[in-house]
């Protein structure tokens, strides 16, 4: 198995916040692990950290075995010119998707090839395309970000991350912001990609997607990875007090087990 | 009171008015591209986190928000000449307040409608590999222009009236000529009635003009 991610005694702190107090990760290619936690818990902090929209406090970030950015007298150093292209490599889909407004779906899909990538315009089409048909909006190429649903834009976010042909995928609370009856539609989307083999992190507040896409789930408290396994050690099996607080938070109404 | 409307000595005048139009024009054109232009710098300036950039550009903006327009163009012409090597004539006078005027509502619009940005659009762009200056050239500055766009047009119609203040150095903008005109006439009715009007000409269609871009802005928006 070859190593995408490995995280290393990883902190930060915001000012005398103290969120991450020392993450120690390894993510696999073809793996897709799953970070959960309550809120506060520091998991979009540790995400944020893994393309550096959040600088490391301290503790090392590898990625497809390069260390990031330079040491210096013991600390890191990390410089923008290091950073934009360890971003390329990594893909992000926010809570709140961020598309670009001014831009047709096929526009911001096309974005990063060509600004960062600077493809041939016919090849920026070409991925534009690819990727939208992908998630299933072969449709709304033209459409603006306003005229499409919550889960649609997701779903343009999604592409526009797997333009870029990343190494790694990082997922934010992809459906936190939607309404109920959208998630369905963006977590298909991503259990697809999981699927196909794509590495992935995800942030995520679902977990019976979590129990069916992951190779590994961490429970994050308090800055630290308080117990992670195989979602059926964490999800069925907990052995920490912690985390099965946490998971009976999340399971106080339970439909019984229907036929459909 | 009677009066007996007579405009046969406005027509009489019509080329002095011409140049009190042609000036009155030239200085509000002149001031608003510099204005839009140094504004950006300013902006810029301001949006700084370098407090040796961010100082000066905040102490030059408040300055001159904070100020009368026609103060700044009196001591421009007034107070400046006596304690700089330079001559000012009226022109360049009414050209300085105005011009540094606009320069500081045109910076505090740009550094407004950068900010107006959500942080989000910053990250997204980042997040997919783009540097500072492609974020801000791509994906930020096309959606806050946008955004600018009505107070600066809103600016361009006030600049146009702010121009009268010049008569009171004497430069031979409008309200200067109407000004000469009236006392020599002695016809302020008809002259004044006209000069109002040449103003009003000028200036609904770009108020008119105003009022639909940021109706077609605020639906497109949505």
């Amino acid at each position: 198995m070859t190593e995408v991610l490995r995280i290393e005694n990883l902190h930060k702190s915001f000012g005398a916040n103290h969120v991450l107090k020392g993450i120690d990760l390894v993510v696999e290619k073809g793996q897709a692990v799953v970070l959960i936690g309550a809120s506060g818990s520091g998991k979009s902090t540790l995400l944020r950290c893994v393309n550096f929209l959040e600088t490391p406090s301290d503790g090392r970030v590898w990625l497809d075995g390069t260390l990031v950015g330079h040491q210096s007298n013991g600390a890191m150093d990390y410089r923008e010119s290091d950073l934009i292209p360890i971003r390329s490599h990594v893909g992000m889909v926010f809570q709140h998707f961020n598309l670009f407004p001014h831009m047709t779906a096929r526009q911001n899909v096309m974005e990063g090839p060509r600004t960062v990538l600077r493809l041939s315009k016919a090849e920026c089409i070409e991925r534009g395309e690819k990727y939208l048909r992908k998630v299933g909006l072969a449709e709304k190429m033209d459409a603006y970000p306003s005229h499409l649903s919550g889960g649609q834009q997701q779903r343009v976010a999604i592409a526009r991350a797997l333009a870029m042909e990343p190494r790694l995928m990082l997922f934010d609370e992809a459906t936190s912001a939607l309404d109920p009856e959208l998630v369905g539609e963006v977590l298909q989307t991503m259990k697809d990609l999981a699927d196909e083999g794509m590495t992935m992190l995800i942030v995520t507040h679902e977990l019976g997607f979590a129990y069916s896409v992951s190779d590994k789930i961490l429970f994050l408290h308090q800055g630290l990875i308080h117990e992670q396994g195989t979602p059926d050690e964490i999800l069925v099996r907990p052995s920490q007090t912690r985390t099965r607080e946490f998971l009976r938070g999340h399971a106080t109404f339970r439909l019984p087990d229907a036929e459909f | 009171m009677e009066h007996t409307w007579d405009f046969s000595s406005i027509l009489a005048s019509r080329d002095l008015l011409l140049v009190g139009l042609g000036n009155t024009i030239r200085l509000g054109v002149l001031c608003l591209v510099v204005g839009l232009t140094a504004g950006l710098f300013v902006g810029a300036a301001r949006y700084s986190r370098n407090r040796l950039i961010n100082w000066p550009a905040t102490a030059f903006i408040e300055v001159f928000r904070n100020t009368p327009a026609l103060v700044q163009i009196m001591w421009f012409f007034f107070a400046f000449p006596i304690i700089s090597p330079f001559q000012i004539d009226a022109f360049t006078a009414a050209t300085l307040g105005l011009s540094l005027n606009t320069t500081a509502f045109c910076a505090e619009v740009y550094r407004g409608g950068i900010q107006s940005i959500h942080k989000g659009q910053w990250e997204a762009a980042k997040a997919i590999g783009m540097s500072y200056s492609q974020q801000m050239r791509r994906i930020i500055l096309p959606q806050a222009i946008a955004r600018m766009i009505p107070a600066f047009m809103n600016r361009a119609v006030e600049l146009m009236k702010m121009t009268s203040l010049a008569s009171v150095i004497a430069f031979g903008e409008l309200m200067h000529q109407a000004k000469a005109i009236s006392t020599y006439n002695f016809n302020p009715i008809e002259t004044y009635t006209v000069v109002a009007l040449i103003f009003f000409i000028m200036i609904y269609p770009m108020a008119m003009v105003v009022q639909r871009v940021e109706l077609h802005l605020r639906r497109s928006d949505q």
